[in-house]
């Protein structure tokens, strides 16, 4: 069952608070700072009365604990059913994991329990051994702070070399990629992991800065669909994953302004297009100039 | 969640209720919550940008599970006192030792050992400790553990894979580290049906048929129907899940969305299950989304054409990257044409308008689909001022 008490913010914060009673006396002040830290907003108005009141008899009015170990609880049967079916997902290569223990146990599910149905045929190649390589490499240098030299195939096919400070690895569901998002470079500040020929930590003089000249930049649309064929909730959980706000105007007429960055304009032309007629971008001008412009183009097409 | 209404439009239950809920929610999202002080109101809403938030911020309502003060006593007792797997105890002697370390307590808490045993065993079937019996007794050990993961694992398959609320149950117990991944195109609303998805993929592991209580939010009737859970299927471009199941009563393979199921039962064994997959593989040649409508004996063709300029070769990528169960054939340089022989060619309208501006050439052998998209397409003319001679 996943939800139990034993995954719990209270069971685990506690646990924290137990773990460092077993060695010293855990003050007030720490308890409060550790139960506002791991916990919810409210959970100090629970924990700390009862920890310090002795409802739970953990924890004695001097601060010690009862306990004589540091508390440790080993993995349920769920965690490991999910750490084994992890294990046979092709992209658990990427990473240095051990699956000693597992031996025995059921997964929960298979990849072939799973269909993602409308996901991008060409994902980045997670077997082969290039691949790994330069995935483990890029983590590393993510963690470390370190610089790197990357030669990439442009789109054009000619070979592009980069210095990069890199920040942060982004994968996207959708096209079953990674991304090295970087702090800039003269060419962009993101390299797909796929195009990537060779990469080796940099060995310059003077290492890329951290600035960030293609910082991306917060845009925004204005749209207004008017709840038919259920189109307010397709609508919203197509673009879930984006910060937005929406407005009732009247009746079943709804305003809806979503968040985007520069980078995906034309991703989101497309995905406005594909709702059909159910919405219309309102503002700003130049968004609607770009759904006008493809219109005009279909129009020429002449589709009978 | 959508953030356009107020709390006067709460209508379940009382004003109060909202009140409390609106408490939980901000306790657990308090970071991702939006207050929009309006004329009529203020409104409350979560948004939350999944490409900032390295984490699904909604795991925190699955570990807001209540318990007893016994519950939580016990809990650390029990592996205090198993604090190793040789270490090995019958329950009186758990009993025993309950009491010693309670007593330096004013007023110390009493278990019964009905309560205790209820708890060993509880943990027994969660897989933390194991018991063997010793005669007439039975003995408690703590089970043997994996190797913890590495966090980076976690981090990633925790977003990445299925019921991945596990996975974060585990980075809980990994403590506090920077994450170094983020995702875009990330859905997390499924989140809030992963014991329901859990309760399925049990079910599929164990070949067995599933009673499954599902809902009609716009009749607002349940239903509970004996199904065979076969496969889930995921959409990564809305974020909907559904289960594929075979119904006997219909005797189809039929999806049904994961957030319309209230409660899964699992049963009895299923026979043919490995013939109801197979069937549900040669149907998924011939599914574009989701919809079996219709039958294999009835599917339904749908073409269309695209005609691209000499810089825009990255069409014909696309269309080959995203054609699923479709076919694309190059007609010349700069023209390609997709094909596909589907069992709802409806689910593939919202796709082929992402190639507006460049479709020369339209066919659906359903009639009635290929008119209303270019009924759809004059309404969009229409909703921009492009119709008749009004262009500009």
């Amino acid at each position: 069952m996943i939800f139990s008490e034993l995954y719990g913010a209270y069971y685990n914060t506690v646990a924290a608070i137990l773990q460092l009673a077993v060695k010293r006396p855990v003050t007030r002040e720490e308890l409060r700072t550790m139960i506002e830290s791991r916990a919810f907003s409210e959970s100090v108005l629970t924990i700390e009365p009862a920890l310090t009141s002795g409802k739970w008899q953990l924890l004695r009015p001097d601060g010690t604990t009862p306990l004589e170990y540091p508390p440790t609880m080993p993995l349920t049967l769920l965690q490991k059913r999910w750490l084994k079916a992890i294990s046979l997902d092709p992209r658990i290569r990427l990473f240095d994991f051990d699956d000693s223990g597992l031996e025995d146990i059921s997964p929960l599910f298979t990849p072939d329990d799973v269909h993602i149905f409308d996901r991008c045929a060409d994902g980045d190649p997670f077997e082969e051994e290039w691949y790994i390589q330069t995935f483990r490499l890029i983590l590393d240098a993510v963690k470390n702070g370190s610089p790197l030299s990357i030669d990439v195939k442009s789109r054009r096919g000619t070979r592009i070399h980069l210095d990069v400070m890199p920040e942060y690895l982004e994968y996207s569901e959708k096209d079953d990629k990674f991304r090295l998002v970087t702090f800039g470079s003269r060419y962009g500040k993101f390299i797909n992991l796929g195009r990537i020929l060779s990469c080796k930590p940099f060995q310059g003089h003077a290492p890329p800065g951290l600035e960030d000249p293609a910082a991306a930049i917060d845009k925004s649309v204005v749209l207004e669909l008017y709840d038919d064929r259920n189109a307010l909730e397709r609508v919203l959980l197509h673009f879930a994953h984006f910060e937005k706000e929406a407005q009732r105007l009247c009746g079943e007429r709804y305003r809806i302004k979503l968040f985007y960055r520069q980078e995906d304009e034309t991703e989101m032309v497309i995905r406005i297009l594909s709702f059909g007629p159910l919405i219309q971008v309102t503002a700003p001008e130049a968004f609607v100039d770009l759904i006008k412009e493809r219109l005009k183009m279909q129009k020429s097409c002449e589709l009978n | 969640m959508y953030g356009f209404k107020s709390r006067d439009e709460f209508t379940h239950k009382s004003a109060r209720s909202y009140d409390d809920e609106r408490r939980r929610v901000e306790s657990w999202l308090g970071d991702y919550m939006r207050f929009r002080q309006m004329a009529d109101g203020k409104r409350v809403s979560i948004s939350i940008d999944s490409r900032i938030s390295r984490h699904d911020p909604l795991y925190q309502a699955w570990k807001a599970k209540s318990f007893t003060d016994g519950d939580i006593t016990l809990h650390f007792l029990i592996f205090d006192f198993l604090h190793d797997s040789d270490t090995q105890l019958s329950l009186n002697e758990i009993m025993d030792e309950i009491d010693r370390r309670l007593s330096c307590f004013d007023a110390p808490k009493t278990f019964d050992a009905s309560t205790v045993r209820k708890k060993l065993k509880e943990y027994v079937s969660q897989g933390l400790l194991r018991a063997e019996a010793h005669g007439k007794t039975i003995l408690y050990r703590r089970s043997d553990t994996a190797n913890f993961p590495c966090t980076d694992a976690l981090d990633f398959f925790s977003e990445a894979a299925p019921c991945g609320v596990i996975g974060s149950f585990l980075l809980d117990k990994a403590g506090a580290h920077e994450g170094h991944f983020a995702f875009k195109h990330h859905y997390i609303t499924g989140t809030l049906d992963s014991e329901i998805l859990c309760g399925l993929f049990e079910a599929m592991r164990g070949r067995r048929f599933v009673q499954i209580e599902t809902v009609n939010r716009r009749r607002g009737r349940t239903a509970v129907q004996r199904v065979v859970p076969l496969r889930l299927f995921i959409s990564v471009q809305n974020g909907r899940q559904y289960l594929m199941a075979y119904v006997p009563r219909n005797r189809r393979i039929d999806p049904v969305r994961l957030d319309n199921i209230l409660s899964v039962k699992a049963g009895e064994m299923c026979e043919n299950y490995e013939r109801y997959r197979q069937k549900l593989d040669q149907m998924q040649k011939h599914i574009w989304g989701v919809s079996t409508e219709g039958g294999a004996d009835q599917l339904e063709h749908v073409q269309f054409t695209v005609r691209y300029g000499s810089d825009e070769e990255h069409i014909h990528r696309r269309l080959e990257r995203e054609k699923r169960c479709g076919k694309i054939e190059r007609v010349d340089a700069h023209t390609s044409r997709f094909s596909a022989d589907v069992y709802d060619s409806g689910e593939l309208i919202p796709w082929i308008r992402t190639f507006i501006c460049r479709i020369v050439e339209i066919h659906f052998s359903n009639r009635e689909l290929e008119v209303q998209f270019k009924k759809d397409m004059d309404a969009m003319y229409r909703l921009y001022g492009l119709s008749g001679g009004d262009e500009g």
